[in-house]
């Protein structure tokens, strides 16, 4: 076992936590259940009775809400006590998700970007932006799954900046390890994917800008709507302005607090709509909507019915694992809006 | 009755997935907001309908089995700790708003149903649902309705049990009784709703309750003053009121408060003042600025009177509001426990209040903030502390006793807003005296003759 694993949870992020509940009506798991187990509250109610020895970690009942929870964050911002609730979800995956307890679809993600070489291996077929090195001090983080995924982020990133580094050899950012049970790890690779990219990482997905700010520092970090500078021009369709929507990143907004920078690019270029709970999380929460496919789709329902109401022309997303997410929904649902990156849309632009 | 045959009767009653006894589930309902009380419940449920409480309450006679209704679980008295075991009714499936009447200025809600919900939704109609306590965001009606909750409008408007007009309740006979209605004025017989509005649980489980709702008022104005300490803000909180004047604001903190919000939040406020009073009002922008406007000429020209400013535009407005309304977690920041209590002194010995718990912070070498409803003469001194300090938890628990009784000394209470639940049991009696206790005792007896409605509490 490793120094950096825990055994235990930090007390002092535990005693931060007042049980005052302000926290119930901002949690996506809670609106669904009701249950005061699935609320955050609730959840470090039972990390300090694990912490405190009452239940065991193999207790079923806890470690189905380490894993029902979405770690989405949105608990944070509402909390007038400062609990880091992310923290402690990773602290506690830590111990719960270990070695052989490890869910196996975590392993194989794992597995996969395990190593930059199989990074590059898994994305080899993807038409992602050309290597190339530029005198500013900015590069371009190309996330793992996404530049497997949506290769045409990076390329618009590439076209609307022709300044920034872009190193196709780099891997993977760690965040995926950090949030399913393995916070060393997670590091490690932050860190080294720090050392590859010196300098600014311009990150196009909000769950990595978030994780490498908390592990770089948020100096050395800028997610793509709160570097991008330039005034533009409004888009039309049929002579009238397109109807855009935004999809909040949960870590992007809960752990960076951006959300005024995307929703200022993307006035500009049309009627800008507000999706009704765009903060609330699309139920994509990386790897959550392969681990409990039942639960993330329940999540995303209003979601859909919400979006298909608006008969919105873009919808806008900040993060790859949100875009695949509302991309599945909104086909299966037959909604015609258009799911895409918000670099890809600015690229569009006239 | 043994937990499983307890849960497997209960499913065959509502459902598995009403029904939760696993350890996670038993833990997770052991606490409310309260700190220093926790109690396993031997089973959770969460009932849909009425008719599916009134059985759960039928059982739970018959098996002689301890029943606590809870709503968000946000009361900071303990009041829905399971001490004693037994069921806890998760009433936050019952979460509708059934009607909102605009001409009749009412709205008819279940009891899971969120403050903020309700007044959102009333908001809409150009009305307002005034009891704000400081949860409102979680706390529920059916939850604010049992603890008969307050808020920062209570001078001007009166507290939770101003505005119940009815209930839906089941008795511990598992009888459904509706009392009240959508009446102004209905005096046929005893007020029911009125004994059952704070009564915490023990004589009923409310299942429906139906709401007054006034006009939304059409503006507000807000106002700082600084004082050299919380009695003199407290002098001048008795000369605004004295001078005919019945704002919809008057709150104050004290130094230790002001610090702590101010290293918190920034707001620019004056840390070296003993005290901040907040003074607002709300209604017809005329209105509003002349009440507002002889408030701080009043506060202008009282005892230990530092700065008074009038907040110049909303923004400002709200981070005074924000200042007010976040001391208790800035506070909370300070160490890795905070008591926070709720004794409440007619409106003059409000400043002889604020020297006393000075006095009691010192003479027990303990951290106490105090901030408050000052119009209402509604205090809470809040103790921030290390919980691990055993030595200090003790002396935590001798001020507590000190702090309340002074209030009685005073004229005063022991909880203006909060209840009294468990945490403030023991200072029942003294409160009461013992014909009212037995009184309590009683009339419990008529509601629940087998003492299953949140056994114990209220002195019951």
């Amino acid at each position: 076992m490793s120094a950096e694993s825990h055994e235990k949870f930090t007390q002092a992020k535990l005693d931060r936590c007042i049980s005052c509940g302000y926290c119930l009506p901002a949690c996506p798991t809670y609106q669904i259940t009701g249950e005061e187990q699935s609320s955050p509250r609730g959840r470090i109610t039972l990390m300090r009775a694990l912490q405190d020895g009452r239940l065991p970690f193999s207790d079923e009942g806890a470690q189905e809400q380490a894993s029902f929870c979405l770690g989405c964050r949105a608990c944070e911002p509402v909390c007038p006590a400062g609990v880091e609730y992310g923290v402690l979800l990773e602290e506690w995956r830590d111990i719960t998700w270990r070695g052989r307890k490890r869910p196996l679809i975590i392993k194989a993600l794992f597995q996969m970007v395990s190593a930059p070489w199989r990074v590059h291996l898994m994305s080899a077929l993807s038409p992602i932006a050309r290597k190339r090195k530029s005198s500013t001090d900015i590069h371009l983080a190309l996330g793992c799954f996404e530049r497997r995924l949506f290769p045409k982020v990076s390329r618009a990133v590439a076209q609307l900046a022709p300044s920034i580094s872009i190193d196709p050899s780099q891997g993977c950012c760690g965040a995926l390890h950090a949030h399913n049970g393995d916070l060393e790890g997670g590091k490690a690779l932050a860190k080294e994917l720090g050392e590859k990219l010196p300098g600014t990482i311009l990150s196009t997905a909000g769950g990595c800008a978030a994780h490498l700010s908390a592990v770089l520092g948020k100096e050395r970090v800028q997610e793509f709507s709160q570097w991008w500078s330039r005034n533009l021009k409004p888009m039309t369709r049929n002579g009238k302005p397109i109807r855009i929507g935004l999809q909040d990143s949960c870590h992007l907004r809960n752990g960076m607090g951006v959300f005024k920078e995307p929703r200022k690019i993307l006035t500009q270029l049309g009627e800008y709509v507000e999706v009704p709970n765009a903060q609330g999380c699309c139920g994509a929460a990386g790897s959550y909507s392969l681990l409990r496919s039942r639960d993330s789709k329940k999540i995303i329902a209003p979601k859909v019915a919400a979006i298909k109401e608006l008969e919105l022309d873009y919808l806008v997303s900040v993060n790859p694992g949100c875009t695949r997410q509302l991309k599945s929904a909104l086909r299966r649902a037959r909604v015609k809006t258009k799911v895409v990156h918000i670099a890809e849309l600015i690229a569009l632009a006239p | 009755m043994a937990e499983q045959s307890l849960a497997s009767a209960l499913t065959a009653l509502l459902g598995a997935d009403r029904v939760f006894a696993d350890s996670a589930a038993r833990e997770a309902y052991s606490r409310d907001a309260t700190p220093l009380f926790r109690g396993l419940p031997e089973v959770i449920v969460a009932p849909h309908s009425t008719q599916e409480v009134a059985e759960v309450v039928k059982f739970a006679r018959a098996t002689k089995t301890p029943i606590i209704a809870r709503g968000a679980g946000s009361n900071l008295c303990a009041a829905t700790v399971p001490l004693n075991g037994g069921i806890v009714v998760s009433m936050m499936q019952m979460k509708k708003i059934l009607e909102v009447s605009r001409n009749e200025m009412l709205a008819v809600v279940q009891p899971g149903v969120s403050t903020t919900e309700l007044d959102d939704v009333v908001a809409k109609e150009g009305l307002m649902y005034v009891p704000d306590p400081g949860s409102k965001t979680v706390s529920t009606i059916g939850g604010n309705a049992a603890t008969s909750a307050g808020g920062l409008r209570g001078l001007k408007y009166g507290t939770t049990k101003n505005y119940i007009l009815g209930l839906e309740a089941v008795l511990g006979t598992g009888e459904v009784i509706r009392t009240g209605g959508r009446l102004v004025k209905d005096v046929a017989g005893y007020d029911i709703t009125r004994l059952l509005i704070g009564s915490e649980g023990t004589l009923a489980i409310f299942t429906e309750i139906t709401t007054a709702l006034t006009p939304r008022p059409k503006s507000s104005q807000y106002g700082v003053a600084y004082f050299n300490t919380l009695a003199d803000a407290s002098v001048a909180v008795d000369a605004i009121v004295a001078a005919g004047i019945l704002p919809a604001t008057l709150e104050f903190l004290d130094n230790t408060c002001i610090k702590a919000v101010e290293d918190f939040a920034h707001l620019g406020l004056d840390s070296q003042a003993g005290a901040l009073l907040l003074f607002g009002d709300d209604g017809n922008s005329e209105s509003v600025a002349k009440t507002v406007g002889a408030m701080a000429d009043i506060s202008s020209s009282a005892r230990g009177v530092r700065a008074v400013t009038l907040a110049p535009d909303v923004a400002a407005a709200e981070a005074l509001l924000y200042a007010r309304r976040c001391s208790l977690p800035a506070l909370a920041r300070l160490g890795s426990m905070s008591i926070l209590e709720d004794i409440s002194v007619p409106r003059p010995q409000l400043s002889k209040a604020a020297e006393a718990i000075e006095k009691i912070s010192e003479k027990h070498s303990l951290l106490i903030g105090t901030f408050g409803h000052a119009g209402d003469g509604n205090l809470h001194p809040t103790i921030v502390l290390d919980k691990d300090d055993a030595d200090e938890v003790t002396r935590a628990e001798r001020s507590l006793s000190d702090i309340f009784n002074l209030a009685l000394e005073l004229g005063g209470t022991i909880t203006g807003e909060h209840g009294v639940g468990s945490a403030k049991l023991p200072y029942l009696r003294a409160k009461l005296g013992d014909v009212s206790l037995s009184l309590h005792h009683n009339i419990k007896s008529v509601f629940d003759p087998d003492r299953i409605l949140n056994p114990g509490r209220l002195g019951t």
